[in-house]
């Protein structure tokens, strides 16, 4: 059972997962900030959503990308976001990506929440089929139909540039 | 757009969520031994992996939520400390009075919701015959590092201070605690859900979890709202915001605000 001690501690031990997925998706780090405590408050607020400590990587994984793209969609906040071009100083990400970024941030935004969220795992985290599968709870199939729909979807964004 | 989605923004070989869970210790055998002995041959992802480790060892902001026991020490007794006097100085009474004052112009005036044009109810609001409702009372309680403290009206708390709160109910209510923050940013403290939750009757009732103050610095207004059901908050919150705060039907309001430093 996860106290709020134990999650208190998971904040310390994970949060900086947290942080840095959410920097990349949202650009900004007062906002990487706030999605940092609203993911703890959550877990603070339903601690069986996460079942085992063992497996907290993929569970701040799942939440953090959901958050995120909620916030991308959100008509308050998705208009400041997608304005964001910090710049990511990653190194497991290419090289002009703070501007590849932005424009990724910028489909994320329009596309179904299934469909952004295995973009985010493909694309942004090189996450195998399989893995993305895992964090979606569905076949591996269906990740591949995911993937083209994004991939139409930026065909068609494209070509009404 | 310049996005070509055939192309992965991922540059490393092993995929961030692996590396995550290798670093973590989440990966079961062989899992570890295979990630070492890629990161010995693969300076890329030798790279990614070193990086996390550096930002894993940079301390994280408090977490704003803090776990209960934190603020409100269990050997308090709860009712002993809402009725006790607190001993001032001269020179701290003048200070209280000051503080008081500046937080007197925080104080807002809840309107009740309107009622049906007409009904009873309605007529008793003109009257002004609407309960301001007796024995409701909202505490908080504040740990400013290792000290936990009683705060109250006009209190001076520094920002970053984790605070909790209690309430006094004669009966059961749902319950909630809003805030106007300086800059005049509605939010609610209490509950973390939308809507006010169930708390039994009681003298200091602590609330569940407790919040770290942001840096906001000024006068904050806090409202504890007492109803008869489980409101929808946001409606409440927004209302707060706007400057007239408006009392969902069935609740009490007991008010009061602080000054953070």
């Amino acid at each position: 059972m996860n106290t709020p001690q134990s999650i208190a501690e998971l904040y310390r031990s994970h949060g900086h997962i947290v942080l840095r997925r959410a920097r990349t998706l949202l650009g900004t780090e007062h906002d990487a900030q706030e999605v940092l405590q609203e993911i703890f408050a959550s877990l603070l607020r339903a601690p069986n959503t996460l079942r085992s400590a063992g497996a907290a990587v993929g569970w701040l994984y799942q939440a953090t990308t959901h958050f995120c793209l909620n916030e991308l969609r959100n008509r308050r906040t998705g208009a400041r976001l997608l304005e964001a071009r910090a710049a990511a100083a990653l190194p497991e990400l290419a090289s002009g990506s703070a501007e590849t970024l932005a424009e990724v941030r910028s489909l994320l935004a329009q596309l179904p929440a299934d469909v952004a969220a295995a973009v985010v795992y493909f694309h942004l985290d090189g996450m195998t089929h399989a893995e993305v599968a895992e964090l979606l709870g569905c076949s591996k199939r269906q990740v591949g139909y995911l993937l083209e729909r994004a991939r139409q979807s930026l065909e068609r964004a494209e070509q009404m540039l | 757009m310049n996005i070509r989605l055939a192309d992965r923004i991922w540059q490393a070989c092993l995929s961030s969520l692996q590396l995550d869970r290798y670093l973590m210790g989440e990966l079961s055998e062989p899992g570890p031994a295979q990630v070492r002995a890629h990161l010995a041959s693969c300076a890329q992802c030798n790279a990614v992996a070193l990086g996390r480790k550096a930002a894993q060892a940079q301390p994280l902001p408090a977490l704003r939520l803090v776990a209960e026991a934190a603020v409100i020490p269990r050997a308090v007794p709860p009712t002993a400390s809402v009725s006790r006097p607190r001993r001032v100085t001269w020179s701290r009474a003048a200070a209280g009075l000051a503080a008081l004052a500046a937080a007197a112009s925080l104080f807002i005036v809840f309107r009740p919701a309107a009622a049906p044009e007409g009904s009873a109810e309605q007529a008793a609001e003109r009257l002004g015959e609407r309960s301001k409702g007796r024995g409701y009372q909202l505490s908080m309680y504040v740990q400013h590092g290792a000290e936990v403290r009683r705060a109250g009206p006009g209190d001076q708390i520094a920002a970053g201070d984790a605070v909790r709160f209690a309430v006094t109910t004669p009966s059961q209510a749902w319950v909630a605690v809003l805030s106007r923050d300086p800059r005049g940013h509605g939010s609610i403290y209490f509950p973390l859900g939308p809507r006010a939750e169930l708390v039994p009757a009681g003298a200091e009732v602590p609330l569940r979890l407790g919040t770290r103050l942001d840096s906001t610095v000024g006068e904050e207004l806090l409202a504890a709202l007492f109803c008869s059901g489980p409101v929808e908050l946001e409606p409440v919150r927004a209302s707060l915001e706007s400057g007239r705060a408006v009392i969902p039907k069935g609740c009490e309001v007991s008010q009061w605000s602080f000054v953070k430093r």
